[in-house]
């Protein structure tokens, strides 16, 4: 049983903010060039580095505008909300032999729990522009969010099993042998699945659809715009690093440096991601509800039995 | 554990805030924002259990009442009338009644709580707790634990029978008929609502 | 931190709790009430197993088993809620008088 290892508060705060703000800003260039090709435009590299600071500084500048009677506190509360929480999640995932900010006894509850707390953000989200658009894709959003959260704790748990203990830094170390995407090959793909969920994008982008004119974000401007894309790129590197740790062997690798390991795993994690952001198309919230819980779950199920009788 | 003057200042400070949150849940106007604070109350109530060693009790209390609380503030903006606040409203009866057993209630339990001898035996640490509740669970305590799914799953097959489309009182559409005008009539005609099953009226016979 | 002061504050939340459950007329307020009970129960458990029982495993059985009647409470609650809307279009304790004599 590992105890808690913890760095200094100061070091662990800002690696936390720095791994946040470099990955949120590589996932919005990366999501800038995908989208290019997609759209067949013949963009350089200068031109895709800069166009997330264009949009940010054009956003800056733009006026916050609102609506009647919105709930302002919840509103300001929900970006804020989601992007602390997004670092709640990234410090219990080790970035390195060691290198967790708080690798506690229960970190993948912690994980988890940080994922479902962004449930109560996105209902915020939805609710407190008082807008009927924002509220049903809020709702909507929200139907998804309960059925993939479950999908999420059964992963979690079965990769928790060969480890015999909670906390991410021993499951990595449990996978020094082998990795979890081999050992339990279910679990991988249903933790991308919850991660476009988390994330609301792709074929999960029911909060902020364009076919909604924008969802819960359809109120939003200027300031308040960027703080909540932001805090969607930032849950997705949390996420990511989150996955290669906890099925990609974290930061097990010859030759390079633990942290090289993961911030190469986390890339392509996140790399897959934003592919299939950017080319997946919406699912219904209807359909998704009743494909998670009659073709997911039962997935999720055998994962983790299998998970089970291996670890018997 | 936790000890030492940090731990004692987090404690006071959670602790005040489940209790500020908690009574703030029946002060507010907004139904909604009343759902979120006693989800404060609880994160606050997690958050103690966590500096009391109990780690993995307090996480996953988190985990749960979150989702609860989510569950919660759908039903809230369902079924109560004023859900965001916008005018001011106070539901309550009896209302001296209700803070008189509330403050008995509380200054009873309070006065056990600092007048009774109860055994001191801190526990040593949390490092161990999280291993020593699973074996306790799969061993000693087997039996809480199946009884515990058996009445998970007896609860959800009744949470199903009870608000099921095709319900025990008839079919969903029925139900969304006026109350009648007496206590006990027949339900008011249903001619101005639409009627998916065609004609007539859908009124099953008095109730008992 | 002593067992005192957590008991204290769990006691605060239970009267918190009882006052909110038997004063307000929404079912869904009511079933508020009794989450906040449930919740300073839960507090007082794991204050006593942390500072009387030594950390014995059977404390934190006690704590997960009043979480579990807490879900079942909320679950069953709401189905009753909703299915005495459709029933009788009541959403307040006002609302049903079935059982007044």
């Amino acid at each position: 049983m590992t105890a808690a290892r913890q760095l200094h508060p100061v070091p662990a705060v800002a690696l936390v903010g720095a791994v946040l703000g470099i990955g949120s800003y590589l996932v919005a260039v990366t999501r800038a060039g995908v989208t290019a090709r997609v759209a067949g435009q013949r963009l350089g590299l200068a031109a895709i580095t800069v166009a997330p600071l264009r949009r940010a500084r054009r956003l800056l500048g733009q006026q916050v505008t609102t609506t009647e009677r919105p709930d302002s506190a919840t509103w300001v509360l929900a970006p804020a909300a989601y992007a602390g929480l997004a670092a709640l999640a990234l410090s219990v995932v080790p970035l390195g032999p060691g290198t967790a900010v708080a690798d506690v006894d229960t970190g993948i509850v912690v994980f988890g729990a940080a994922e479902v707390l962004a449930v109560v953000a996105f209902y915020l989200h939805g609710w407190s522009p008082n807008s009927p658009l924002a509220l049903a894709a809020g709702y909507r959003h929200v139907a998804a969010a309960l059925s993939y959260a479950l999908l999420s704790m059964f992963v979690l748990i079965a990769a928790a099993l060969p480890a015999q203990s909670l906390g991410i830094g021993a499951i990595v170390d449990s996978q020094a042998g082998l990795w979890n995407v081999l050992r339990q090959p279910l679990g991988l793909p249903l933790l991308l699945v919850v991660a476009l969920g988390v994330t609301a994008s792709g074929p999960l982008d029911l909060l902020d659809g364009t076919d909604l004119a924008g969802g819960g974000g359809a109120e939003d401007s200027g300031v308040q715009r960027l703080a909540w894309e932001g805090a969607r790129a930032v849950m997705l590197v949390a996420f990511a690093a989150g996955a290669a740790a906890v099925f990609l062997g974290g930061w097990h690798g010859p030759l390079l440096p633990g942290w090289a390991w993961m911030a190469l795993k986390t890339a392509a994690v996140a790399g897959l991601l934003v592919v299939v952001q950017v080319q997946g198309a919406r699912v219904s919230a209807e359909r998704f509800v009743a494909v998670s819980w009659t073709v997911l779950l039962p997935l999720a199920f055998l994962d983790l039995l299998a998970a089970g009788v291996v670890a018997l | 554990m936790s000890s030492g003057a940090a731990a004692d200042v987090a404690f006071v400070a959670f602790a005040l805030v489940a209790v500020a949150a908690g009574y703030r849940v029946f002060r507010t106007d907004s139904m909604v924002r009343a759902t979120f604070l006693l989800l404060a109350s609880f994160l606050a109530v997690g958050a103690i259990l966590v500096l009391l060693a109990a780690e993995y009790l307090g996480t996953a209390l988190l985990f749960m009442m979150t989702v609860e609380m989510v569950v919660m503030a759908l039903f809230m903006v369902m079924f109560m009338m004023n859900p965001a606040g916008l005018n001011p409203m106070a539901m309550v009866h009896q209302p001296r009644l209700a803070a008189g057993a509330g403050v008995a209630a509380g200054v009873a339990l309070a006065g056990v709580a600092v007048v009774a001898d109860f055994p001191d035996a801190p526990v040593a640490g949390s490092a161990g707790a999280v291993a020593a509740l699973g074996a306790e669970l799969l061993g000693p305590s087997m039996l809480v634990f199946e009884s515990a799914g058996i009445t998970l799953l007896a609860t959800m097959v009744c949470a199903v029978v009870l608000s099921a489309s095709r319900g025990r009182y008839g079919p969903t559409h029925d139900g969304s008929v006026a109350p009648p005008l007496d206590p006990g009539g027949d339900h008011r005609p249903t001619d101005d609502l639409v009627e998916p099953g065609g004609g007539g009226h859908g009124h099953h016979g008095s109730h008992s | 931190m002593t067992l005192a002061t957590v008991l204290v504050a769990a006691a605060a939340l239970v009267g918190i709790g009882l006052w909110g459950a038997l004063g307000q007329q929404s079912f869904v307020m009511l079933l508020m009430g009794i989450e906040l009970m449930v919740n300073g129960i839960i507090l007082a458990a794991g204050g006593l197993w942390a500072f009387a029982a030594g950390g014995v495993p059977t404390g934190q059985v006690l704590v997960i088993v009043a979480m579990l009647v807490m879900a079942v409470e909320m679950a069953v609650g709401f189905a009753l809620v909703v299915a005495v809307y459709r029933a009788r279009g009541a959403d307040t304790t006002e609302g049903i008088g079935s059982l007044r004599g």
